[in-house]
């Protein structure tokens, strides 16, 4: 049930001058086919005009930024709220296997449920404004953190289990010298698929309570047929979806450092720096 | 069983100075007593002598281990170490795995701190002990590398390094070099025995390996399985320190033979 994914490995300046260079061909073939009325304007803008509201939104009348920093914050705000719940609750099942097995058929039903529908609930219940948005966020995001915790917790090995114990290791220095380091990169993947959950979970919040942030200002400028400052928004989305991807990779290296080459690597040389002179005196 | 190993097992029941660890009539069963790992197994080990079990897969070989460690409980007899009845894990008795069971997140060195961070706060005493455990066990280039950095062989001697740390005088070691190539085993083994007998600790060593089993150890307890008991006790006297060229003796492989014998009767 481990959910989970590694991907962008390495760059490479040559693919990225190739994909530069058709990216460009592409915008270009979009604009001309605008100009020569083969695609509907109001619908597809122009490449140039998508830039034009770019400029527009973030430089001459500013408008954006209020709404970026609102959805940014919001989704922080979820992410955190729904990383603290999905933790705290799986590892609350995983260390409890008489709630384990009492719970089991409603993980189930929660896992099979889609989380969004129960969204206009949440704001039924909490009424409009943050607090409702707030919890979709949670709501949407706390299931990966939630189940891969839980299962972290419960794949522990026995072997290592039975090493600590031999060791006359208490309870509490199982869990933290054992436990939770074994769950970590269990708990980074939940937390990687949660993040990226916690963005899609804003938008939604924000489509339905339309007063602040990129997802009211997209539904905005689409009622008012404006396709380039609507596309424009979307890029930004596109943008900011690729910072907190590459932002939460940078976590899970920098976190779960032994599962990736390079931490290895690193690691292991910036200990050998720290401490080998401090071993070798009086070894001569 | 013949009258001569009879009477070596006989002289068990007599109260033994030199006797470090005995069990009576130890029996451990699983699964409600369906399943008998262990039937009235009666052994008395001796202070710095190195025993081997050896026995067919499921024959309770890593049930008693564990018994000893203290991991586990008899259903009925009693496992005394130094005098006292064993409840539950000791520090001077020290288990190895046949895998390494080594913490992917901590270096080499870490590793083998772990029993003693389990203990106390580390000092840099602990940190040199450890380090030094590292160089014993030929590891000296890998004090920082973390596990996957490490091939089985030297995970293995990070896992024996580790045990060392505890400072157990009982060493109790469940094919502890049974995933390993021939040679890098045999380096290993040759290895263990000079440290064990260094620090004069008492070593019992589980393996399937019979040439193994003689090679390392004073006596050769043979278990047998279904349920699985204590069969018989060989004393192996060739003398130490022993070479890997000792196991083309015409006396080695005798008693190559005759464990053998004994393992084929059941
Ligand atoms: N925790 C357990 N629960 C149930 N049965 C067990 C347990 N541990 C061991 N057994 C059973 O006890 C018997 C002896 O097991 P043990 O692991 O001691 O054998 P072994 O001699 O070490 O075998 P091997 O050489 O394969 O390691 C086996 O039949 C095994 O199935
Ligand atoms: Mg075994």
């Amino acid at each position: 049930m481990v959910l989970g994914f590694r991907a962008f490995q390495g760059k490479h300046t040559k693919r990225i001058i190739s994909h530069a260079l058709i990216f460009i061909a592409l915008l270009i073939c979009w604009e001309s086919a605008s100009n020569f009325g083969l695609l509907d304007e109001y619908l597809y803008p122009k490449p140039s005009g998508i830039f034009h509201s770019f400029w527009v939104i973030y430089v001459k009348n500013a408008s954006i930024w209020h709404h970026l920093w609102v959805t940014i914050g919001l989704v922080l705000l979820g992410f955190v709220g729904g990383s603290i719940a999905g933790v705290s609750l799986g590892s609350l099942v995983g260390f409890n296997p008489t709630m384990r097995r009492f719970l089991q058929p409603y993980i189930i039903v929660i896992e099979a449920t889609p989380r969004i529908a129960v969204a206009p609930l949440l704001i039924a219940a909490l009424g409009f404004g943050i607090q409702s948005k707030v919890a979709i966020i949670i709501l949407v995001c706390f299931f990966a953190p939630f189940i891969n915790t839980l299962s972290g917790v419960i794949n522990v090995g026995n072997d290592k289990l039975e090493l600590f114990k031999s060791l006359g290791a208490t309870k509490r220095q199982i869990l933290v010298k054992l436990v939770f380091p074994e769950a970590l990169p269990t708990i980074m993947a939940g937390e990687r698929l949660a993040m990226t959950a916690a963005l899609s979970g804003a938008l939604v919040a924000e489509f339905i309570q339309r007063d602040q942030g990129l997802g009211s200002l997209i539904l905005l400028y689409s009622r008012n047929l404006n396709m380039s400052s609507a596309f424009a928004c979307i890029f930004t989305l596109t943008v900011l979806g690729f910072f907190i991807f590459k932002g939460m990779e940078i976590l899970d290296r920098r976190i779960a450092f032994w599962t990736y080459e390079a931490g290895r690597i690193q690691r292991s040389n910036k200990k050998a720096r720290k401490t080998l002179n401090l071993l070798e005196v009086g070894h001569g | 069983m013949n009258v001569m190993e009879s009477a070596a097992m006989g002289v068990k029941t007599r109260l033994n100075v030199n006797t470090i660890v005995k069990g009576q009539s130890v029996t451990k069963t699983f699964a409600d007593g369906s399943v008998v790992a262990l039937s009235g197994a009666d052994f008395e080990i001796e202070k710095g002598s190195f025993v081997s079990l050896v026995g067919p897969s499921g024959c309770g070989k890593s049930t008693l281990l564990r018994l000893i460690s203290g991991l586990i409980e008899p259903s009925s007899g009693s496992v005394n170490v130094k005098g006292e009845n064993v409840v539950g894990p000791r520090d001077d008795v020290g288990l190895m795995f046949q895998k390494a069971t080594l913490l992917e997140w901590r270096t080499a060195l870490e590793n083998v701190l772990l029993p003693t961070e389990v203990k106390r706060k580390i000092t840099h005493d602990d940190e040199k002990r450890a380090y030094d455990l590292l160089k014993l066990v030929g590891l000296e280039d890998f004090v920082f590398s973390f596990p996957a950095q490490l091939s089985g062989g030297m995970q293995q001697r990070v896992a024996l390094a580790r045990l060392l740390q505890t400072g157990a005088d009982i060493l109790l070691l469940d094919e502890p070099f049974g995933a390993l190539d021939e040679f890098t085993r045999e380096r290993l083994n040759i290895e263990l025995m000079r440290i064990v007998t260094e620090i004069e600790a008492t070593t019992i060593f589980v393996t399937h390996n019979i040439s193994e089993a003689i090679f390392l150890s004073d006596k050769v307890v043979v278990m047998t399985p279904r349920p699985g008991k204590i069969a018989s006790v060989v004393e192996v006297p060739l003398e130490r320190p022993r070479s890997p060229k000792m196991q083309t003796s015409v006396e080695f492989n005798k008693l190559v033979e005759h464990v053998r014998d004994l393992l084929g009767e059941f």
